[in-house]
């Protein structure tokens, strides 16, 4: 560019700079945005993956029907060890008990003292020491101290299922990023030596599988699965040891991995879409000024210029807004980064290494913010540039050739002069009509998707509300004879009906097969349960089926699969056909009466059925009360009294709560998703009246001459004035119908997503109502607001002024 | 197409544009030839085609049909680009609204078409310009922008960029509409002085007067010439 050029440059940039000002705004805060979530994304996963693989994960565990002693589980591993594709093998056991006087679960993981802790291990970090801890000591979680309310160096006792209550010293604290935390689980995790217990049995093989050749961890499930599969078989067929099932977790994914994934991808897309609409309304802008410029232009192609230079002079305007932004978002954006890696790091429980970005994101941030202007203001760019001198000598705004829609319009009978006036100008441009409504239909169908999927997450909590039939829910520390703990239960005042559940850990599989689960170490991410229904006069209702039919009353051998699990288990079975179940401890056949279609539930039972697999009693471990009052105040009160009463029989309650607990929790985890969806909208709503209010003050603009005209045959500055709001209202609305169909398929995909995401399925299809009248009232008076500086402009434009206007 | 022989030729040129549901002819079968060193003034009504013919002449229009040769240039041959890259060289445009660059001083608007045509040197590109507009008598109001000067003073500084690339054909539409009688005399004096040294000179104007010093006046009604008789010097 020419120094003439570059002089011209500088002093169209100082005589339009509150209009670049306002585009570098615009870009900076939406690439501070972006590019602090996308340093943040791909730093979460490289911190996350690390951490996680820091502590060795099994890549599968072959859990045992019953336990071993932990010297012939030893001999199992090194057996196992010597296997071709096999890193690395161990024994280890795990149960869930509890420390007497506290309500939260404890989940124990059990090692033998001469674990070489090569895999699935942890640090010791308070006090400092290693494994394994002496005989009588625990390590406990550090993130489930506070949430077991014990300290290093307190006693606790700890109960186990089948064994007496354990007392043991709290002697360190644990970090272990292989799981999720304690609070979100709600439960605590402690580290035992097989030492501290009397007998000590091991149930579990844990292997570390690699594809031939390689000596790190397979990324590859189905190559983790076949060895899983082999060396069962081999437990089974040649060492006489039933395997119950083989949990095989996605390799190389921290459990919470797919949520911060889905938090963080939503937060990018958001972000990405505000960049998108930044940069649209930056391509609005500049197109303003070049329509402006455009007899500037025709004189330089009078004078000599040619299309290329004059396209270079406006590039390098482009240019200039973009890089001022870029410069202006890096350090924000990096300090942003940081601080949502810091924060979602500390949710899921896992210690930086490093809070360094990958190089290749600094890299996107220039290209996104030098490159993605420029590109969308191309085309006004090349289109200004190629004006003739002809074009450039016919313009004086609006388009010289009224459409066939704006002839149309004229003709529209019944409506004032002036709106009818305004409504032509609305889409006398139709580029700019289209950018302008185009941004303010984006803005909408983000807002409105983010609030209606606001209200389908509700919806899809009343539905839940609806069918918790129940005020209080009563878990037992173990299973106990229904009639026995339901008889007391009704007598406890308050309680109007008592109905009890009883549940097992389970493993489904075609039939004859293992089955093969997803399930993590903690027992809780990827598990499977089998649900024992009550019957008789119970207050549940049957789900709504989507293949073959519910449970019959006292049915045994029967199963319902829920379709999900189905799905995602054994996808070939449907109804009628028979799976092998191992629950309890056993394995036994089944046939599959119905598949549910329901969000919640894996395998269900009747309680008959569950009792004749488990060789047992009909027993209880759940109990769901409806209370006479469904105050909250009667609920605690109802749950205070049956944990006493309980107590008081010799029964082990490990909780006790109203459902309003239960709710909080729920509420507490999908609360986050719609605040973010909110925050993407809300940002992209202001982006939106902004380029309202630049496409307005770029109307007016480009008729200064017809304005002038007006005023000079006699128009009233109010009249003017009048016009150009009914004009921004116009395009409002416009925008408004526009949206209507994005709104409704962002919606369904937003619904389909997340559903699948957190729910396990589809999220029921809501437009919410409120949120349409909230946006159609905002983009009208933003429109009124956005407008008025042009239109108070419109109105005080002399007749002198607009004859000399260049 | 670079061709020699006169400054103009136009042979037949005919412009329509289209207006409603049917066509409008500015300039009908036209034919006009202009030798290098004539001034010739272009006059006739409103409507009459002047301003057309001058379009055509300086590329800003296309005929519709027949043959527009200027400067050695056949210009239907010419792009967009072409004729820009032409005009840089070739000839000097003046308006009637002076229609300088607002955000340049005036020394910087007459540099502006060395910069794009590139004949004359980098250096010499300002003291060329201060020249020119000393020439014109506005060189004292060379660091200013256009918006600080009057009409007259405007349209003098306009009449030295269209001077910068020292084109052989200066092209003028209405040069004097927007300035008052004093000030339009002396702007015709300035142009009276560029054809003395030799450069061809078309002006479309209402000025009565200016028969006392062009060469030529060709009167156009209705998109043909009516007389294209020869004017009497002063």
């Amino acid at each position: 560019m020419s120094g003439l050029m570059a002089v011209k440059l500088r002093r169209d940039l100082r005589a339009s700079w509150s209009r670049f000002v306002l585009m570098v705004i615009a870009i900076a805060v939406s690439l501070t945005v972006f590019g602090g979530i996308l340093s943040a994304w791909a730093s979460v996963g490289r911190e996350t993956t690390g951490a996680y693989m820091s502590t060795g994960p099994a890549s599968a565990t072959i859990v045992l029907q019953k336990g071993l002693p932990p010297e012939r589980m030893a001999a199992l591993a090194a057996a196992a060890r010597e296997r071709g594709g096999v890193l690395e093998a161990t024994g280890r056991g795990q149960f869930t008990g509890q420390i007497v006087g506290k309500t939260i679960p404890l989940q124990v993981f059990l090692a033998a003292p001469q674990d070489p802790m090569r895999m699935a291990r942890f640090d010791v970090r308070q006090p400092s020491a290693g494994w394994p801890p002496a005989a009588g000591d625990v390590l406990i979680r550090r993130d489930s101290l506070p949430l077991l309310g014990v300290t290093v160096g307190d006693t606790v006792t700890v109960t186990a299922p089948g064994s007496e209550p354990v007392r043991l010293r709290v002697a360190g604290a644990v970090y272990d990023p292989s799981l999720a935390p304690s609070r979100q689980e709600q439960k605590g995790f402690g580290y035992l030596s097989t030492a501290s217990l009397a007998t000590p049995l091991l149930d579990q093989l844990k292997i570390q599988v690699a594809e031939p050749g390689q000596d790190v961890p397979t990324p590859n499930r189905d190559t983790v699965v076949a060895m899983a599969g082999d060396i069962a078989r081999w437990l089974q067929d040649e060492q006489r040891v039933a395997v119950r099932e083989i949990q095989a977790p996605r390799p190389y994914a921290h459990p919470h991995q797919w949520q911060s994934d889905a938090l963080m991808g939503s937060l990018l897309a958001g972000a990405a879409l505000a960049l998108l609409l930044s940069s649209i309304l930056v391509a609005t802008m500049l197109n303003t000024l070049f329509t402006q410029q455009i007899p500037q232009i025709g004189i330089m192609k009078a004078i000599g210029a040619r299309s290329g230079r004059i396209a270079r002079l406006y590039l390098v305007m482009t240019l200039v807004v973009a890089a001022v932004a870029t410069l202006l978002a890096l350090l924000p954006a990096v300090l942003l980064g940081r601080d949502r890696l810091e924060s979602s790091l500390q949710n899921l429980g896992i210690e930086a290494t490093s809070l360094a970005a990958p190089w290749w994101t600094y890299a996107l941030i220039l290209l996104a913010g030098l490159a993605l202007p420029p590109l969308i203001s191309l085309i006004p760019l090349v289109k200004a540039s190629r004006t003739t001198v002809r074009a450039a000598i016919d313009h004086h705004g609006g388009a010289s050739n009224p459409s066939g829609v704006v002839a149309r319009l004229s003709r529209l009978r019944g409506l004032d002069r002036g709106l009818l006036m305004a409504l032509r100008n609305t889409i006398r441009r139709p580029t700019r009509f289209l950018l302008s409504v185009g941004l303010l239909a984006c803005a909408a169908m983000v807002f409105v998707s983010g609030m209606s999927l606001g209200t389908s997450v509700q919806a899809v909590e009343e539905e839940r509300a609806a069918r918790r039939y129940w005020d209080v829910s009563v878990r037992l520390a173990e299973p106990a004879a229904m009639r026995e703990v339901t008889d007391l239960v009704r007598r406890v005042p308050g309680v109007a009906r008592v109905e009890g559940w009883n549940s097992a850990e389970a493993g489904v599989a075609a039939r004859g097969q293992i089955p093969v689960t997803r399930t993590y170490p903690d027992q809780g991410h990827g598990r499977v349960m089998l649900d024992a229904v009550p019957a008789g006069d119970a207050m549940f209702t049957p789900p709504p089926m989507a293949e073959g039919r519910w449970l019959e009353p006292g049915e045994t051998g029967a199963i319902v699969l829920n379709q999900n699990l189905r799905d995602t288990t054994v996808p070939d079975v449907t109804a009628g056909d028979t799976v092998t179940l191992y629950a309890g401890g056993t394995s036994s056949s089944w046939r599959v009466v119905g598949i549910a279609g329901e969000r919640e539930g894996d395998i269900f039972t009747t309680a008959e059925g569950f009792a004749q697999a488990m060789g047992q009693p009909v027993q209880v471990d759940q109990l769901r009360l409806a209370t006479t009052d469904t105050d909250e105040r009667t609920r605690t009160a109802v749950a205070d009294a049956v944990d006493a009463a309980l107590s008081g029989a010799g029964f082990t309650v490990a909780a006790a709560n109203s459902v309003s607990r239960n709710q909080a929790i729920s509420e507490g985890h999908l609360g986050p998703v719609i605040v973010i969806l909110l925050g993407i909208a809300l940002p992209l709503g202001v982006i939106g009246a902004i380029g309202l209010a630049s496409t307005m003050s770029a109307n007016v603009l480009d008729r200064t001459r017809e304005f002038g005209v007006m005023h000079a045959i006699g128009a009233r500055p109010k009249t003017v004035r009048r016009i150009v709001v009914a004009e921004g209202v116009f395009l409002a609305l416009a925008s408004c119908l526009v949206a209507v169909l994005p709104v409704l398929a962002l919606t369904a995909v937003l619904g389909a997503s997340f559903g699948n995401l957190f729910m396990s399925a589809a999220l029921p299809f809501r437009v919410s109502l409120p949120a349409v009248g909230i946006w159609v009232a905002l983009v009208i008076v933003g429109s009124i607001l956005a407008t008025d500086a042009a239109a108070t402009r419109a109105s005080r434009i002399t007749v002198r002024e607009a004859l000399t206007y260049l | 197409m670079i061709t020699t022989g006169p400054e103009i030729e136009v042979v037949d040129v005919v412009k329509t544009y289209p207006l409603g549901e049917g066509d409008v002819v500015a300039v009908d079968h036209l034919s006009l030839t202009i030798e290098t060193g004539e001034f010739v003034a272009v006059v006739g009504r409103s409507g009459s085609g002047k301003t057309t013919l001058l379009n055509l002449l300086a590329g800003i229009d296309r005929p519709t049909s027949g043959i527009v040769r200027v400067a050695g240039a056949d210009l239907g041959g010419l792009s967009e680009s072409g004729l820009a890259e032409w005009r840089g060289r070739n000839v000097g445009l003046v308006f009637q609204f002076f229609q300088l660059l607002p955000t340049l001083t005036v020394v910087e608007n007459v540099m502006l078409p060395m910069d794009f045509a590139g004949k004359i040197p980098a250096h010499q590109r300002r003291d060329r310009a201060q020249e020119l507009l000393e020439r014109v008598g506005v060189g004292d109001q060379a660091g200013k922008l256009p918006a600080t000067l009057s009409g007259g003073q405007q349209q003098r500084a306009a009449i030295a960029r269209a001077l910068a690339n020292d084109p052989p054909l200066l092209l003028a539409d209405e040069p004097t509409g927007n300035l008052d009688s004093h000030t339009a005399g002396a702007v015709l004096e300035v142009f009276a002085d560029l054809n003395t040294e030799g450069r061809t000179i078309v002006v479309v104007t209402h000025e009565r007067d200016i028969r006392s010093i062009v060469g030529r006046e060709i009167v156009l009604a209705d998109g043909r010439i009516v007389t294209g008789e020869e004017a009497v010097t002063a």
